[in-house]
């Protein structure tokens, strides 16, 4: 059958940042799908050696504006290693809910994006509007919406009241019944369940084979997060894997709507916990070693690897974002579909190309 | 460093069997990643990590080579490698051979060729004592 090349980015309107394929079509079903990406690589990681490490905090959580505070943070975490530093309950406590924050932000950004995908405006807008509610509270704690600037080696910059704490707690536990409204039309309406259920279909020996992170990996089946290592204050919550069986479109945005109501359970906890005392403790000494840290983010597992010689300049910094993880899981996702589905799927990955181009 | 991450040294010939046997045994490649070292006298090299995980233990492959080397792909056994080995590639000067998507050193447009090896130390930094501000 003849074959035709059709390039869908860098520029599409599913695409929000520039990824590109040049997808090899027979009549309209994808049998090839290359991926470019590069196109607005940053160099970041080159930046390290050239900035002292307690200010590259502000580098590392520009690699992505969507989860820069678990980058600012991962990084500190890795440095915090090197140097075995302790850091007080508070400021780990404080700062798992500000990853949980994150998290629920980013999902419900992605079902925003998502439902515009599919076309349906209304849960588009319904989704980010209660994502502008998350961005109120992050403004209230930390004085950002987009980059907080929060996190420090050592701690957090600053203190956030523990009535702030109470008080963003019971908002979020306000907008359960709004998230919910609009979670049952993602996972009970016809329309949805028409372009998601049994689209691009991943097996678990496969997602695990590829190398597959996130929602991508336990939406088929695969029970991995991160958090179980029990990280900054993740050891001390109940809290258990959401996985999905499917491993469809539907079964990873399933995973991402289950997770949101997760989070708000474990932010609760925490405001609970919460234990009084400083935020930061001092940074007596420089990076000499190396270490791995890895953390589980909304898109999945990121890696950031750090070695210090012992000066205020690192030697190497290193971060894999979970959307470059995702990318060969998609790439073979993609094949044997219709045209028509690759949006959609490109998207049920939660590209963040920013991250991808650090 | 913690007790859940071992760091093994390995030749580069043995990359493939020793992946090989990973994959059989039910690893995750987690990442791939390289940096420059200082060699004996004022000789570069590059180390390559491969990052395996299994049961939340992450296990790496540390592979000690020289930028311009040719080192065996291992996109055949676990096919996302493809993206880091391109990756490395075009940072670093590692000649993969065999990827599985070779992107010919078009996957980033930089202005300056292998930047990680161009903008390198040449000697390796003496510590100050202390470190601390």
């Amino acid at each position: 059958m003849k074959q035709t090349i059709v390039p869908l980015g860098p520029q599409h309107p599913v695409l929000p940042e520039p990824l590109s394929f040049d997808l090899v079509l027979e009549d309209e079903k994808v049998v090839d799908a290359i991926p470019s990406i590069g196109f607005v690589h940053r160099g970041l990681e080159l930046l390290a050696p050239k900035r002292d490490f307690e200010e590259y905090v502000y580098v590392a959580e520009r690699i992505c504006g969507i989860c820069s505070f678990m980058h600012g943070m991962g990084y500190c975490q890795a440095v915090e290693e090197v140097i075995n530093l302790q850091l007080p309950r508070r400021a780990n406590q404080l700062r798992t809910m500000l990853c949980e924050l994150s998290r629920i932000h980013s999902h419900l950004l992605w079902l925003g994006l998502a439902a515009d995908a599919f076309g349906f405006e209304n849960l588009f807008m319904h989704s980010w509007r209660l994502r502008e509610k998350v961005l109120d509270l992050f403004e209230e704690m930390t004085g950002g919406r987009v980059i907080f600037s929060i996190a420090k080696v050592g701690g957090l910059r600053k203190d956030i009241s523990t009535e702030t704490i109470r008080r963003a707690s019971k908002v979020l536990r306000d907008m359960l019944p709004e998230i919910k409204e609009i979670c049952d039309v993602f996972l009970n309406d016809a329309s949805v369940k028409h372009r998601l259920c049994g689209v691009a279909v991943m097996s678990a020996e496969n997602a695990h084979k590829l190398g597959a992170v996130g929602p991508m990996l336990r939406g088929s089946g695969v029970a991995k997060d991160l958090r179980v290592s029990g990280y900054a204050s993740y050891g001390e919550l109940q809290w258990e894997i959401i996985t999905e069986k499917d491993g469809d479109c539907y079964a990873r945005c399933a995973v991402r709507v289950r997770e949101i109501y997760q989070s708000i359970d474990m932010i609760r906890q925490l405001a609970e916990k919460l234990e009084d005392g400083p935020v930061d403790t001092k940074v007596l000494a420089a990076p000499k070693g190396e270490t791995f840290m890895r953390l589980e983010q909304p898109r999945g597992e990121v890696v950031y690897y750090v070695r210090g010689n012992g000066t205020r300049f690192l030697e190497r910094f290193r971060v894999r974002t979970p959307t470059f993880a995702n990318v060969p899981a998609v790439v073979t996702l993609l094949k044997g579909h219709e045209l028509a589905d690759i949006p959609t799927i490109l998207l049920t990955i939660d590209p963040c190309i920013s991250c991808m181009e650090r | 460093m913690n007790p859940n991450i071992e760091i093994s040294e390995l030749k580069p010939d043995f990359i493939i069997s020793r992946v090989t046997e990973l994959s059989v045994q039910g690893w995750r490649l987690v990442q791939m990643s390289a940096s420059t070292v200082q060699g004996e006298g004022d000789a570069q090299q590059v180390e390559l990590n491969y990052s395996f995980d299994k049961d939340y233990k992450l296990l790496n492959l540390r592979v000690l080579t020289v930028s311009g080397a040719k080192i065996k792909s291992v996109s055949g056994i676990f096919f996302g490698a493809f993206l880091y080995e391109n990756e490395i590639k075009e940072q670093f000067g590692i000649d993969f051979e065999g990827i599985a998507i070779d992107f010919r050193g078009t996957l980033y447009k930089t202005a300056v060729k292998q930047p990680f090896i161009a903008f390198a130390p040449k000697k390796a930094a003496v510590p100050p004592q202390g470190g601390a501000k």
